[in-house]
């Protein structure tokens, strides 16, 4: 489980005197694994920036995430590499996701060596991680830019998928891509937390993809979180 | 417009990419080309003719091989001081630009000393004052010509790094190393390609100037070499355009070449499957 306690985010901006702006205000939150937890709000509300704090990619001005119990900010060195793999963060747009200049396979292979992977079982791992979100292996051979929204979005999911994740921050994943696409993709987030147990923040505008999706839905308004949905 | 871009990049490259080649064909093979030796000694002051085909000097040195075995120098110092400077240029402009912060102000605290001081005299009295050497002259402009890179390679690297890939990457655990190297540097290396050019072509016009007044190796010949010793020798007074016209063309096609090439690459960067970009050209 992931629990915010008593989360504060501002942006600074402005020189020599700065200007704060408080983003995040008291935000307190349980997220449970196998669980969704729907996230909606308006645009500059703060959304992408919760979602960035629960998987430490910025880190709040004031509060604490606990990851299995534990502080986030007092992890030693192989347990913030062990909560850096299992919370992941699909993001909005699918192609800037991916390098552009690496064909598909080096993208892939690229998180099989960091997991240590060894070289002769990579090829049976990508191939088994492709059919598990839908893809043939013709894509390997591809460049971002030569794929659609849609199929960009699954090698980004496929890349998170081969980390062995327990939580996945979902940007708007389906937000840049046309409706039958975005059917796909979000039966397809489905399934994958029927099978894996994942647990999702599903950030999204869509009241009704946010209610097809979650067990939980909490509204971002000025700085605040209003849980409008338990599960 | 695309197909307009298309074929200015397609005239540059050719006509830089035969120029450069030719000259480094020139350089690399010229104990093959040069029909005599350095120190082979024919009659004085003679025209360009069958055996010699630039004529020679006043002491009766073939300025052919001259030509060629100059190439050589001038190809090595350009060549070397533009892959030293580049070097250091992209590794500072990348940790800064990704780093920010103290490490980006430092680094660029160092770029801006290091962009006040004045190259060319900086050289001269090194020249002076140390035993002139083709070792010292590429190591000093490597030393003084990496900051425009720097400063290029950093605005490049602070908008990359906002990228969605760099922070998905960020977010899949990979290493800043990894990320500086393997995801950063491929997407910056059509801007890395022109400035790499560019200083070849500016280090090598140094060498020319540097050579010219008398501060270049005097142990080895250069274009810029034989252009000092048309002047002191006698050979602009007595008309002998052989002697100074061709290391004259050598260095102004060298560089033309470096340009074209550079306008190649910089004015459209084209990924496999991407649409063409263009790419602001404020050199």
């Amino acid at each position: 489980m992931i629990e915010l306690q008593n989360i504060f985010y501002e942006y600074s901006k402005g020189w020599p005197r700065k200007q704060h702006q408080i983003v995040l205000s008291d935000i307190s939150v349980k997220l449970c694994m196998g669980k969704t937890f729907g996230l909606m709000g308006h645009s500059g509300t703060g959304k992408t920036t919760l979602g960035k704090i629960v998987v430490g990619l910025i880190k709040p001005y004031l509060g604490k995430i606990s990851f299995h119990g534990k502080d986030i900010s007092q992890l030693a060195s192989p347990d913030w590499l062990f909560f850096r793999r299992k919370v992941q963060m699909l993001f909005q747009d699918p192609q800037g996701s991916l390098n552009p200049k690496k064909r598909i396979d080096a993208s892939l292979r690229d998180i099989l060596n960091i997991t240590k992977i060894p070289f002769n079982q990579q090829k049976q791992a990508i191939e088994d991680v492709l059919k598990t979100v839908g893809l043939s292996t013709d894509f390997l051979l591809r460049y971002p830019a030569q794929l659609s929204g849609g199929q960009n979005q699954r090698i980004s999911l496929a890349r998170i998928l081969l980390l062995k994740p327990e939580f996945i921050v979902l940007d708007e994943p389906t937000s840049a891509l046309d409706i039958s696409v975005q059917a796909q993709i979000l039966f397809l987030l489905r399934e994958l937390q029927k099978n894996h147990g994942l647990g999702y923040l599903f950030i999204s505008h869509d009241p009704e993809v946010i209610q097809y999706m979650s067990h939980s839905i909490g509204i971002l308004k000025d700085g605040n979180l209003d849980i409008i949905q338990e599960g | 417009m695309k197909d307009l871009i298309f074929q200015r990049k397609k005239y540059f490259t050719r006509i830089g990419g035969f120029l450069f080649i030719l000259f480094l064909l020139i350089a690399i093979f010229s104990h093959f080309i040069a029909p005599f030796q350095l120190r082979d000694r024919f009659d004085p002051f003679l025209p360009p003719g069958l055996k010699h085909l630039l004529g020679t000097n006043d002491i009766g040195n073939d300025l052919f091989t001259e030509f060629v075995y100059g190439s050589r120098t001038t190809l090595l110092v350009g060549l070397l001081t533009g892959a030293f400077a580049v070097s250091i240029g992209v590794l500072v402009g990348l940790f800064a630009g990704y780093h920010g912060g103290v490490i980006d102000e430092l680094l660029m605290g160092i770029t801006d000393v290091v962009l006040i001081i004045p190259r060319i005299p900086l050289i001269i009295v090194l020249s002076a004052f140390l035993r002139p050497s083709v070792g010292l002259m590429i190591l000093v402009m490597s030393i003084l010509w990496w900051t425009s890179t720097a400063r290029i390679i950093r605005s490049r690297t602070m908008q990359i790094r906002s990228m969605g890939f760099v922070e998905s990457a960020r977010c899949l655990g990979f290493s800043s190393w990894h990320i500086l190297f393997y995801e950063i540097l491929p997407n910056i290396v059509m801007i890395i390609i022109p400035e790499f050019l560019i200083t070849v072509a500016s280090a090598m016009i140094s060498e020319a100037s540097l050579s010219f007044l008398g501060l270049g190796d005097p142990t080895l010949k250069s274009w810029g070499m034989m252009i000092h010793h048309a002047f002191q020798r006698g050979g602009f007074l007595n008309g002998m355009w052989w002697w100074y016209i061709p290391p004259g063309i050598g260095i102004t096609l060298f560089v033309l070449s470096m340009v074209f090439l550079s306008f190649a690459f910089e004015e459209t960067e084209i990924g496999i499957g991407e649409e063409v970009a263009i790419v602001p050209f404020n050199r």
